[in-house]
């Protein structure tokens, strides 16, 4: 960047400070094809026994690693559909349509927007149990989604509110409807928006832990991240390499997201306040 | 086809933009709308084509009554100033556009789509996207989807205001071939007295949302009914002299001179305040009614030259004439103003029409 | 309501409905809840009325005379005219009961076994023994472990026992006998009233210090050193700090439980040193508070780094280069030239942050779970412990509520604060299209 200063000293700050994280990477790959002696950590042959959760069957009340991840899958997907078009109808009303009450409606999505939500997880829970969807997919599902919505709606309305305004207008004296001018108008412009949107909401539901834990705690509705948790805390056995073999098995699709969309997601995380 | 326009008037919550206008336009003709930025001309516009509602008034398309009809039912075509070309569409499919809406079927769009192009002169360039094309041809690609589907009213928003001044004049000439090849009626936009001019066949001025005077270009030239107007039409622009009626003629402000217009009738009664407007290539020196002053500034302007003539009481008069007079800046001239051409106004800017002597 | 209204709404309502779903009700609810009793002990319907011999034990803790908490803790049976009818009405043959009416009306006996006996003795009673005990059920007297759906059930059991309470103890008895939850403002005074809140508050005001301060920091130093690498360089350490933001935090807070456990990497590291192996996450105190601010600061910087890095991205070049060639060495360049172009970025990060932290408890949930004792147990994770995550079994929603509410309020009020700092004013610009 700057040829008239040195890079070697920042190089060695930052790479020191880096060492763990770097350290607890590499393990967490190494430890999960290797095996090592006891008390030691240089590897002294190559195994792949940590892997065998893929294709064993599960031990008995556990459910098989296949169907968490179905639902781990579905749960993902699902409640991003879901926030998406919530997020995709309700930011362009907020930014383009007449509405009674825009105002309060506007105010009300800044609000929500920095509300702490997990705050609300204690009567979220009641709620479910009262109207029985408590320990159900679809339950957790829809709670994820809304709670994304406040940050959906804010960035779609921001990728709404840069469509020119003669877009529609023109689309409107041409003929078409208002919705056909969201559709097929208004929709491909904020293209990133919804990319952007998209990702984050499924790298968010993957890699959910606490809802699913709280409001689907059965076996029937696991998702990865409780699946890996109650296996870390079940285990008395400390088996680290089965764990981390579990956790890059968990981690695949995150990576190759982060790998495919790595510009998005710089943006979205340093541009919302998602924290 | 025609449009009158009856009793309009506009209001944005509190504020109201448009009072009370009434327009008439003949089918077939080509109207400027002329005014000073946020006059209300865009309001105007999109009261025609249906994208505001209209708070009073009435408008009607021929016999028909559209003042509540929705955008989409008014077969309105319209060109807006940014383009508003569909950037995630070719050329080709933004001009399919408004006949996909109709469900046309793809022989018919493929037709009309093609004729149209060639009209407009942008046959080879259907494959590009709106970032791929220059202004010009973006512009072009918006008339083509405004007339593709033949509108009865064509409504231009500033068309040209993107443009190079190059291109600018070719498109004049391009969207005016069009509109009379074309037949249709239609409403151009500008705050650009020029286009205006060479473009349509009537031009309305307007002021404050009101329409202050609506004729021909050439009338609207040389029979300005109000200052607001003479000093809005001109390039260079119209000087204008301050000062009181006498018998003898007009005295100047703060100064000795009189300008002896004697042989005008319709002069106002003595001691009333009166302003001249002297348009520059009516101050010449050749001219008779000759007023002295210092040439405070020049300006050429290629085949022609600009002076500014500083009066001794400072106001200015501004002449236009041909190279070579051999003026330099600080002369003091004495050049002559063509008397039956002074345009004369009373203190609230209303022309006062004076017999020429002639 | 206009159509162009309708339609907005429309497009809006999927957005509202869900919102006042999760969002409006919640909020309420949490408050509603938090002035109830509501565990699982009570359920979250409503209750029935049982007397079990934890009510005796807390009404003899009330006083009550030995003669009323005697008749109803005992069992007692006694042939009446009403034990009568219901007999009739329960299908018992005529002659059988009016034997009974003969021979035992009046009679009380204190057990069943002594019932059941006077009863074999009568000539006409049914052949079946167990249509025999069906009989003695209709005569019993006592209330012990018998669950009565409503008041008035429960009321006239009581009566028909000749308690002899004054109306201020038979007020305490339904009360107690009450299984279902109730209204109660209890659960604030026993907030205020615990120690247990004074550790979480303190331990959240630890928790929101250390780590933004180590967020804040550590992101200025990741963005500033990254700036004045070679942009491959800068995006592989980028990389390597943005990565535990989008690592689940199971599986990253996995990776520490790895480093830091006592069969973990640092024990066995230092072991070869001499130093016994322990579980770092929690040894002590501040073993854990050091790992629990590493963690989520490690997680923390990357919003840091990233925000402050764009911020210094968008200085103008030809400001660095001018302070450069006015003799500025790098650490003058950050001091006066970068630093001051980040005030706004880091008063937004600090502020955002510090609700963010307040209210956040995932990460010490799956690493210290307050642990050691309860040294990083921060408020979030108190509320979310005792109403959801609580291993003695009875989870105390009520409770849990009150304490979250606390949070929620902050939240509001931070989040109304939010509301000022942006220009709203600026936001409500109407519609263009007017149809
Ligand atoms: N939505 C609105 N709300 C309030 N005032 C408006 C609105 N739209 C336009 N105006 C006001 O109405 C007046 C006329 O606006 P209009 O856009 O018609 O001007 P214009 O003549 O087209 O100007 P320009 O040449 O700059 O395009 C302006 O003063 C403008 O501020
Ligand atoms: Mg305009």
């Amino acid at each position: 960047m700057n040829t008239n200063f040195k890079s070697w000293p920042i190089l060695l700050a930052l790479g020191l400070t880096s060492v763990p994280l770097v350290t607890m990477y590499a393990y967490m790959i190494i430890d999960t094809v290797t095996v090592s002696p006891p008390g030691s950590f240089i590897p002294n042959g190559i195994s792949f026994g940590s892997w065998s959760f893929l294709w064993e069957a599960p031990a008995p009340g556990r459910p098989s690693i296949w169907s968490v991840t179905l639902n781990t899958f579905i749960f993902a997907c699902v409640s991003t559909l879901m926030a998406l078009s919530v997020s995709l109808t309700g930011g362009y009303a907020l930014s383009r349509l007449h509405l009674p009450f825009r105002g309060f409606f506007l105010g009300g999505l800044i609000v929500l927007h920095a509300f702490p939500t997990i705050t609300l997880i204690i009567a979220i829970f009641l709620i479910l149990q009262m109207v029985g969807l408590y320990d159900t997919l679809a339950g957790v599902i829809l709670v994820k989604a809304a709670l994304e919505i406040p940050f959906g709606v804010w960035i779609m309305k921001g990728f709404y509110d840069t469509v020119p305004w003669e877009i529609e207008m023109a689309g409107l004296t041409d003929g078409a409807t208002r919705f056909t001018v969201w559709r097929k108008l208004v929709l491909p412009q904020v293209q990133p928006g919804i990319t952007a949107l998209g990702i984050f909401a499924f790298l968010s539901g993957w890699s959910e832990f606490i809802l699913p834990q709280v409001l689907a705690p059965g076996a029937d509705a696991q998702v990865l991240g409780v699946y890996l948790q109650s296996l870390i805390s079940d285990d008395t056995s400390m088996d680290f390499a089965k764990f981390k073999s579990v956790g890059v098995f968990y981690a695949i699709p995150v990576i190759l997201i982060y790998i495919l969309f790595n510009k998005h997601l710089m943006n979205i995380y340093g541009g919302g306040t998602k924290g | 086809m025609r449009i009158e326009l009856k009793n309009f008037k506009k209001t944005f919550g509190d504020i109201t933009v448009i009072e009370d206008m009434s327009l008439s336009l003949e089918s077939g003709e080509m109207l400027a709308l002329l005014g000073p930025s946020g006059c209300g001309k865009s309001t105007t516009l999109f009261a025609i084509c249906g994208i505001h509602r209209m708070t009073g008034g009435q408008l009607l398309f021929g016999d028909r009554d559209v003042t509540l009809v929705p955008s989409q039912q008014r077969n309105v075509g319209v060109v807006f100033q940014n383009y508003a070309l569909y950037p995630h569409m070719n050329a080709y499919e933004n001009i399919a556009f408004p006949l996909m809406i109709r469900k046309e079927d793809r022989k018919t769009i493929e037709k009309k789509v093609s004729e149209i192009a060639a009209l407009v002169h942008i046959g080879e360039l259907m494959e590009r996207k709106p970032a791929q094309l220059s202004g010009g041809q973006q512009q072009r690609v918006a008339l083509a989807r405004a007339l593709v589907r033949e509108p009865d009213i064509l409504l231009l928003d500033e068309p040209l205001a993107n443009l190079d001044a190059k291109l600018r004049l070719e498109m004049r000439s391009e969207i005016r071939r069009i509109q009379q090849q074309t037949g249709i009626t239609a409403i151009l936009v500008t705050h650009d007295q020029v286009e205006a001019m060479s473009m349509c066949d009537r031009i309305a001025i307007m002021n404050k949302g009101d329409i202050v005077q609506l004729s021909s270009p050439q009338d609207m030239y040389q029979n300005p009914n109000s200052e607001f107007v003479a000093s809005f039409l001109g390039n260079p622009p119209i000087a204008f002299l301050d000062g009181v009626v006498t018998d003898g003629g007009v005295q100047l402000a703060s100064s000795e001179a009189l300008l002896p217009l004697r042989g005008q009738h319709g002069l106002p009664s003595s001691g009333m305040p009166i302003r001249l407007g002297i348009r520059p290539e009516h101050f010449q020196p050749e001219n008779p009614l000759k007023v002295t002053g210092r040439i405070s500034f020049v300006e050429t302007q290629g085949r022609e030259e600009l002076y500014d003539v500083t009066l001794s009481n400072g106001s200015v008069l501004r002449s236009i004439q041909r190279q070579g007079g051999g003026y330099h800046l600080g002369d003091e001239v004495s050049w002559g103003i063509a008397e039956n051409q002074i345009l004369a106004f009373d203190a609230s800017g209303a022309r006062l029409h004076m017999g020429a002597l002639a | 309501m206009r159509r162009t209204d309708l339609f907005g709404l429309g497009f809006m309502a999927p957005a509202l409905i869900l919102t006042i779903m999760f969002f409006l009700a919640p909020v309420v609810m949490t408050g509603v809840y938090s002035f109830t009793n509501m565990s699982t002990a009570t359920g979250i319907s409503g209750g029935a009325y049982l007397i079990s011999p934890a009510t005796i034990r807390s009404l003899t803790e009330q006083g009550f005379q030995g003669d009323a908490i005697e008749r109803l803790s005992s069992e007692s049976y006694v042939v009446d005219e009403a034990g009568l009818e219901a007999a009739e009405a329960a299908g018992y043959t005529p002659r059988f009961i009016a034997e009974i009416r003969s021979t035992l009306l009046g009679d009380t006996f204190t057990g069943r076994r002594d019932f059941e006996r006077a009863l074999k003795d009568l000539s006409h009673r049914p052949r079946s023994i167990r249509d025999l005990k069906k009989a003695t059920e209709l005569f019993q007297k006592s209330v012990l472990n018998v669950r009565f759906e409503t008041e008035a059930d429960f009321q006239s059991a009581l009566s028909s026992l000749n308690l002899n309470l004054s109306p201020a103890e038979a007020v305490f008895l339904t009360e107690t006998a009450y299984t279902g939850w109730i209204w109660t403002s209890a659960n604030y005074d026993r907030a205020v009233n615990l120690p247990s809140t004074y550790r979480a508050t303190a331990n959240s005001a630890i928790y929101v210090t250390f780590t933004l301060a180590f967020n804040v920091g550590f992101g200025l130093f990741l963005a500033i050193t990254t700036f004045y690498l070679p942009s491959g360089q800068a995006a592989f350490f980028r990389t390597i700090w943005f990565l535990p933001r989008i690592l689940p935090p199971v599986l990253y807070v996995l990776m520490w439980k790895w480093l830091t456990w006592d069969t973990g990497f640092l024990s066995t590291l230092l072991s070869h040193f001499g130093v016994p192996p322990h579980n770092l996450m929690k040894h002590t105190a501040t073993h854990a508070w050091v790992v629990v601010v590493l963690i989520n600061g490690f997680v923390g910087a990357s919003m840091g780094m990233i925000l402050f890095s764009s911020a210094i991205r968008s200085i103008p070049q030809s400001m660095l280069h001018a302070s450069e060639v006015d003799g500025a060495n790098r650490w003058q360049q950050v001091r006066y030239i970068i630093l001051p172009q980040l005030r706004w970025p880091i008063l937004f990060t600090t502020a955002y942050q510090t609700l963010s932290l307040l209210t956040s408890f995932e990460y010490i949930l799956l690493s210290t779970n307050g642990g050691p004792g309860s040294a990083t147990n921060v408020w979030a994770l108190y509320a979310f412990k005792i109403a959801l995550n609580n291993y003695g079994g009875n989870l105390e929603y009520g409770y849990g509520a009150a304490l979250a509410m606390v949070l929620v309020i902050i939240g509001i009020i931070a989040s109304l604060f939010y509301l000022r700092l942006f220009n709203f004013k600026s936001m409500i610009t109407s519609p263009r299209i007017e149809q």
